[in-house]
């Protein structure tokens, strides 16, 4: 018997996604994603958590998926592949980095900032489901743009025509590099932001 | 050394090691031939035509009937609420763990081998109907069924399969009767009904 053990929207298959969820929201919580002062330094390049934990877990959850399917305990064609619509997830993508930068939040870390009772993580979670809760509403306005350039399930090793294990290592690769230049940039820094604290200081 | 570089370095080894091995697929073999063995011995493996008709009579959730005959013999006959999905084509078939797949072919042979392909994929409710299309259209098309006996019991079943048989607008026969008209669907049912023995 291999893995995935639940069917889609089974009871089984929400309890499983309801543990992963409290784990993955532990995660952040733990390495201080709750706080938008701390995912606003992502995007000022002070402090490059937000990229370092991101990117540890989709390689962590690659390389896991990968030796699992490997020694026969994840049946990855069973594993759902979310599909693509290349221009609406664009627009979305866009959409989606216009409210991180603005709230300073993500869905997840929203949920997480709420959790630890964060004002602003209530107003974000408020803003996300009413945004929802609008796309739903106006969806016949846009649907056939929202349905658009549809390119099915796609997988980077479908895309590149190369093994999975090649995929694998060229993102391992790129990651342990970014995290490498991320410490750089947060060395550099750091000691300036120090330094100008130290000033204001005087000056105070 | 830190953690963090502990942690890189494992994750760069792990990495090497994907790039050596290549496939994510799992090695070998999943047949569980002994399993397979079994619920063909326990005849486990198929269905009969009648036990197939129920079925799908019933509407049983989950049920999906698969010709895998060519598309000409498909488009000439197939079994009620069947869809054709050629041999080749079998192992693209990802069924949902809670459907029930039967297979048929033309005498079950293909049908058979289908079964064993399914069930090597990791497929668990596969069947194959016995007999094929060839017992489909003796036993529920076109079904000879004995007399009135005048025993309850008995003519009960009779009377189940003569119901079955014109759910699915066939022809149940008691003894002789007389062939149907040249061209028409029962022509073509008797038409394809087993020859010789």
């Amino acid at each position: 018997m291999s893995a995935p053990f639940f069917t889609s929207g089974s009871t089984g298959d929400l309890a499983a996604a309801l543990v992963i969820g409290i784990g993955f929201g532990a995660c952040l919580e733990r390495s201080g994603l709750g706080s938008a002062r701390k995912l606003m330094g992502q995007f000022n390049l002070t402090d490059l958590t937000v990229f370092k934990v991101m990117f540890t877990a989709i390689i962590t959850a690659m390389l896991g998926a990968f030796f699992l399917s490997r020694i026969g305990v994840l049946d990855l064609s069973k594993v759902y592949v979310p599909e693509t619509w290349i221009l609406p997830q664009l627009v979305g993508g866009v959409v989606f980095g216009i409210g991180f930068a603005i709230a300073g939040l993500c869905p997840g870390t929203s949920c997480v900032a709420a959790a630890t009772g964060r004002g602003d993580g209530f107003a974000v979670v408020f803003g996300m489901f009413a945004g929802v809760l609008a796309t739903g509403l106006a969806l016949p306005l846009f649907e056939s743009f929202f349905r658009s350039t549809p390119r099915g399930g796609i997988t980077l090793p479908a895309i590149l025509g190369a093994p999975d294990g090649v995929v694998v290592f060229g993102i391992v690769v790129l990651a342990l590099a970014g995290f490498a230049v991320a410490e750089r940039i947060e060395r550099r820094v750091i000691p300036s932001e120090a330094r100008s604290a130290k000033s204001r200081n005087l000056h105070v | 050394m830190t953690v963090r570089r502990l942690l890189a370095t494992l994750a760069a080894g792990a990495a090497l090691l994907a790039l050596v091995l290549g496939t994510s697929k799992p090695t070998g073999t999943n047949i569980d031939a002994v399993a397979l063995a079994n619920d063909i011995e326990h005849q486990a493996d198929h269905v009969t035509a009648e036990e197939l008709g129920e079925w799908i009579r019933a509407r049983k959730k989950g049920l999906r009937v698969i010709d895998v005959r060519s598309d000409s013999e498909f488009a000439e006959f197939h079994v009620a609420s069947a869809e054709r999905v050629a041999l080749t084509d079998l192992a693209k078939l990802k069924p949902a763990a809670d459907e029930t797949i039967v297979l048929y072919s033309e005498g079950g042979a293909h049908a058979a081998q289908g079964w064993v392909l399914l069930r090597a994929l990791g497929h668990q409710h596969v069947y194959f109907l016995r007999g094929g299309v060839l017992d489909w259209m003796e036993d529920v098309m076109n079904p000879v069924l004995p007399e009135r006996t005048g025993i309850a019991k008995t003519d009960s079943l009779i009377e189940q399969r003569s119901a079955l048989s014109k759910y699915f607008g066939g022809v149940p026969r008691t003894g002789a009767v007389a062939l149907p008209e040249a061209g028409s669907a029962r022509a073509l049912i008797t038409k394809t009904k087993r020859r010789g023995c």
